[in-house]
């Protein structure tokens, strides 16, 4: 999968995350075992964006996403003394935020508002805006805040467990593998489920996309 | 917003639509304010606090368990101090006929009354069969005359049906509000 940019720099650690980032988490998480409680403080810093993504993309809503994401670093911090590091550090950490991710959706009994991030303008402009056939800037400006928000209702109606694995393959940039890791699934579950979402959205989207 | 129709044949797919969720980026204050709001409560969860349900329990156990010691320290403390003090200044008490007042206490004295109970009525079983008393009635083992302004006064015994008798000579008026008065 092409990622370019800003994008690519963001989600770069996923791809290395099993191979050389886990020996390296995996030293920041011994010195947080053994009383460094501010070593903790690196983790936070290099996961905190892609936690709160994937919350975020499953939420839809930006408050919520923000308190889950606290909240799954709260509970790592409680159980790390626990961590034995039989995964990595990475996977262990996306599979605290989807469960916390997944027991607010379940209790959530109706669907909040939906609060938005900002789209960054320098990202969209290198990648859809200049596609866009509306005339001027602001039409398109309009179209992309449109899509948005059409994107985010399809991804709602989705169930949680196809929901997850599109926003950790097309979103995160993770592998079958390693969502098949952070889920619990087998590789064919991640890819029937990944085939299966995009078509759903195919249907609910036809109108905007061709 | 207005809606803009969008042109299905623009050249946009689904995955360029995914990617473009990947700019929605939260600002650099948003992040400032996670990180400060996260480690205050980090430092809450190093505290360790109890719940607030269970703080709650154990301030009010607390309070009870302390209330109900207190109480029962109290009590025993009456029984054994004041109990006894009591009844060593128990004397029996002489009445006799001047002392008395007349209109209200006529005939013998309660020392009399309480010698001439043997030891056989003492410890029989006490009767509550008693149906009827009589305020006219001659009270010779008491020896007391009350005018209650009334003839007699039926007290319900078990007998259920007892308990619809009026016969006590009282008219039982029964107000329109539903609160029964009893009138002599």
């Amino acid at each position: 999968m092409a990622i370019t940019g800003a994008v690519s720099k963001a989600f770069a650690h996923a791809e290395e995350a099993p191979v050389s980032e886990r020996d390296l988490d995996w030293s920041v998480v011994e010195r947080v075992q053994a009383g460094n409680v501010g070593a903790f403080d690196q983790l936070v810093q290099k996961y905190r964006e892609h936690i709160f993504s994937v919350i975020y993309n499953m939420t839809s809503n930006r408050e919520d996403a923000s308190d889950l994401t606290q909240e799954t670093f709260i509970k790592a911090f409680q159980a790390i003394a626990r961590f034995k590091g039989k995964s990595s550090f990475f996977t262990w950490i996306y599979r605290i935020a989807i469960n916390t991710t997944n027991t607010f959706l379940k209790k959530r009994s109706r669907r909040r508002y939906i609060s938005y991030e900002n789209i960054n303008e320098e990202v969209t402009t290198s990648e859809i805006f200049e596609r866009l056939t509306a005339k001027s800037r602001s039409e398109k400006g309009a179209l992309i805040h449109e899509l948005q928000e059409k994107l985010n209702d399809s991804l709602q109606k989705l169930s949680p467990k196809h929901r997850i694995v599109v926003v950790l393959h097309e979103i995160e940039g993770l592998s079958h593998s390693e969502i098949a890791e952070i889920t619990n699934a087998s590789v064919g579950t991640v890819r029937s489920r990944l085939h299966y979402a995009k078509q759903q959205l195919q249907t609910y989207l036809k109108d905007y996309i061709s | 917003m207005a809606k803009i129709p969008i042109q299905p044949q623009a050249d946009i797919n689904l995955e360029d639509l995914l990617r473009l969720k990947r700019s929605e980026r939260p600002s650099e204050q948003f992040w400032n304010e996670f990180d400060r709001e996260l480690h205050q409560r980090m430092l809450q969860t190093l505290v360790k606090k109890d719940p607030w349900y269970l703080q709650v329990v154990r301030a009010f156990s607390g309070r009870i368990l302390q209330s109900a010691a207190i109480a029962t320290a109290a009590v025993l403390v009456a029984m054994i101090v004041v109990r006894p003090a009591f009844q060593s200044t128990m004397q029996p008490i002489y009445v006799t006929d001047a002392q008395a007042s007349g209109a209200d206490v006529i005939g013998a004295s309660f020392e009399v009354a309480m010698t001439e109970l043997t030891l056989a009525e003492a410890t029989s079983l006490p009767n509550y069969d008693t149906d009827v008393i009589s305020a006219e009635a001659s009270s010779s083992e008491v020896n007391f005359i009350r005018d209650f302004g009334m003839e007699q006064m039926r007290i319900a015994s078990y007998d259920a049906s007892a308990y619809s008798t009026d016969s006590a000579h009282a008219r039982v008026a029964f107000a329109s509000t539903g609160v029964a008065s009893l009138v002599y």
